[in-house]
């Protein structure tokens, strides 16, 4: 629901970045000393490039901070206009602004100063204002949209992943469930009760995935759940044996991580073998990691339709990337007979 | 009728051998667990129709329904399947019988009252189309009633002798009814073909030798069979070809 929220903000808003908070302000006094720098050099004179530099970084600077003080007021209004509407907006007014401080410059420099600080005509100056602030202002603002564009794509990206995910091994498994679930309807009516409640809390935790987090108790016990489902459809064929009791039970875990994996251990590897097989779940403390390996044995000459495979995992990669950064690994190792994943993460205890 | 269930879940197997007696009309004649279970039993109970799970470990539905054709009297198939859009895209393409899981009682009847014997092209299509391997893991030789499977990876060659294909693998030979030409298309990646009459599997060639009539011959691999196939002119340099790729 948060990302989900998150992204339709992302969507109505224009690009402007938050011109109120100090990490923006650096920014700009840094672009714009740069910008001083360059007007400086093109304009080279032998023996007094720092009494030029000063000079021209605090005329830029001077526009700078006026301009961002007024971004920094007016950008609640302009996000609510679209994105054309707000380009043209803040660019008219900064190119306003500029062309009064030049107006300012030359009034003040001509009342104060004896000597001559600006070498060129009244005219002349406002006029190489105005261009080199059209010309700036435009390149900064076509800067800020391509970025925030970039951002953007990004997140829904790993949104439509992440829903596709969830939607893309659902349906066989599903079917299967309850086509089981009808058979022993007759059979073994509580058998059949315990199958349907078991579906039910899998579909919630499922629904309930989009809090990006959950203790590794709650991922461990929708696994479970899974594996008493699996384990009614595919009987002797399917063994899991569990080796996770290391593990701090309150350690924060990207969200329906470890169920997928078990699904797909159990997908394209015990389904496929005829005798069946047994998938090993382990999981450690490593210093200030936790280490978690899943193993299934893979038919020799299965099709490896692997696909959907490749799909979940790059999935789990992606949100574990999101998640810790480089700090996480996942790892995948493709032999022949067997197929196993390592996730090794910070482990979290924090509270909730 | 008659009805065979071949399904590796034992619950969808209950519940369709439920469905079938409760109709009245049908009889479950047998279940099998896998595709070759299936080819085992068809021999011993003669069904009239297969209910045919697509997707089984070993050997996957399409490739049994493949074999089951070879049977003497080979009986109609209908394929049962929880979610498998791409086969059931195939399958309504090419009019092949289908049931969803869970199978509804009206539907089933339905559908083995429609089922049909399906021709081996019409498999191949469908498998095609539904991007599942094209290419089996066995050929099947009927042997009296029996279906006999050899796997691909046991067979030294093929020989046509004029109406019928025999195929020499490891524990013998046998008939089967494969066209060569078939069998070539299907297996290029495996099997090269060294004369009008002969397919070998690349991997079981030792070496070619002339002999004393100058005519080139293919010895095997040691265990692969003492017999020295000839090479005809024209296939000579495929055949070099594909011994260089490995």
């Amino acid at each position: 629901m948060a990302a989900a929220k998150a992204g339709a903000d992302m969507q109505n808003q224009a690009y402007l970045p938050d011109f109120c908070a100090a990490g923006t302000v650096l920014v700009i006094l840094l672009v714009s000393e740069l910008v001083a720098i360059v007007l400086t050099l093109a304009s080279y004179v032998p023996g007094s490039f720092l009494t030029e530099l000063s000079k021209m970084s605090m005329y830029v600077l001077w526009i700078a901070f006026l301009s961002t003080a007024i971004l920094c007021r007016i950008r609640p209004w302009v996000e609510r206009q679209g994105n054309t509407q707000a380009f043209v907006v803040c660019f008219v007014i900064l190119l306003a602004l500029c062309l009064l401080l030049a107006e300012i410059t030359w009034q003040l420099t001509r009342i104060f100063a004896e000597s001559v600080i600006i070498g060129d005509s009244h005219l002349g100056f406002v006029g190489r204002t105005f261009t080199i602030s059209s010309i700036v202002i435009a390149l900064a603002m076509r800067y800020l949209y391509v970025s925030s564009e970039w951002r953007r794509s990004i997140v829904l990206e790993a949104q439509s992943r992440i829903s596709a995910l969830q939607a893309l091994i659902r349906p066989h498994f599903l079917f299967n469930s309850l086509n089981t679930i009808a058979a022993l309807a007759r059979s073994n009516p509580a058998q059949a009760e315990e199958a349907v409640q078991d579906l039910a809390d899998l579909m919630r935790a499922n629904l309930n995935a989009s809090s990006d987090r959950s203790t590794l108790k709650e991922e461990l016990e929708t696994a479970a759940i899974y594996q008493r489902i699996e384990k009614l459809r595919l009987g002797d064929r399917l063994h899991v044996k569990w080796d996770v009791d290391e593990l701090p039970m309150r350690a924060l875990i990207p969200s329906l991580t470890i169920q997928p994996l078990l699904e797909n251990a159990i997908f394209h590897g015990i389904e496929l073998l005829p005798e069946g097989g047994e998938v090993l779940i382990t999981g450690h403390r490593k210093g200030d990691d936790l280490e978690f390996t899943i193993v299934n044995p893979v038919a020799a000459d299965s099709k490896r339709q692997s696909s959907g495979n490749k799909m979940a995992m790059s999935n789990i990669r992606q949100r574990f990337e999101l998640a810790y950064g480089s700090r996480a690994e996942v790892e995948v190792q493709d032999a022949a007979d067997r197929y196993s994943v390592r996730l090794a993460f910070p482990c979290d205890e924090g509270v909730q | 009728m008659k009805v065979l269930i071949v399904d590796d879940e034992a619950p969808a197997r209950d519940r369709l051998r439920r469905l079938v007696e409760e109709s009245g009309e049908h009889s479950v004649v047998g279940e099998a667990g896998n595709g070759r279970q299936a080819l085992e039993l068809v021999g011993q109970v003669h069904p009239d129709v297969v209910l045919l799970d697509i997707r089984m470990p070993g050997m996957d539905g399409v490739e049994t329904a493949r074999h089951l054709d070879q049977s003497r009297d080979p009986p109609a198939i209908v394929f049962t399947t929880a979610y498998d859009q791409y086969a059931i895209d195939a399958f309504d393409a090419n009019a092949i019988g289908y049931v969803l899981k869970p199978v509804r009682r009206e539907r089933l009847e339905q559908a083995l009252r429609q089922a049909a014997r399906l021709g081996r092209g019409v498999l191949e299509d469908a498998g095609r189309q539904a991007g599942m391997d094209e290419q089996r893991h066995h050929v099947c030789a009927r042997i009296h009633d029996e279906l006999k499977l050899i796997p691909i990876d046991e067979i030294f060659y093929f020989v046509a002798d004029q109406k019928y294909v025999t195929v020499v693998h490891q524990n013998g030979s046998d008939l089967i009814d494969d066209s060569l030409k078939s069998l070539e298309t299907e297996f290029a990646d495996r099997f090269v073909r060294v004369h009008r009459s002969a397919l070998v599997a690349v991997s079981m060639i030792d070496a070619l030798k002339k002999d004393d009539s100058a005519r080139t011959r293919v010895i095997l691999r040691p265990g692969a069979g003492e017999d020295e196939l000839v090479v005809s002119r024209r296939h000579v340099a495929e055949v070099k070809r594909r011994l260089k790729k490995g």
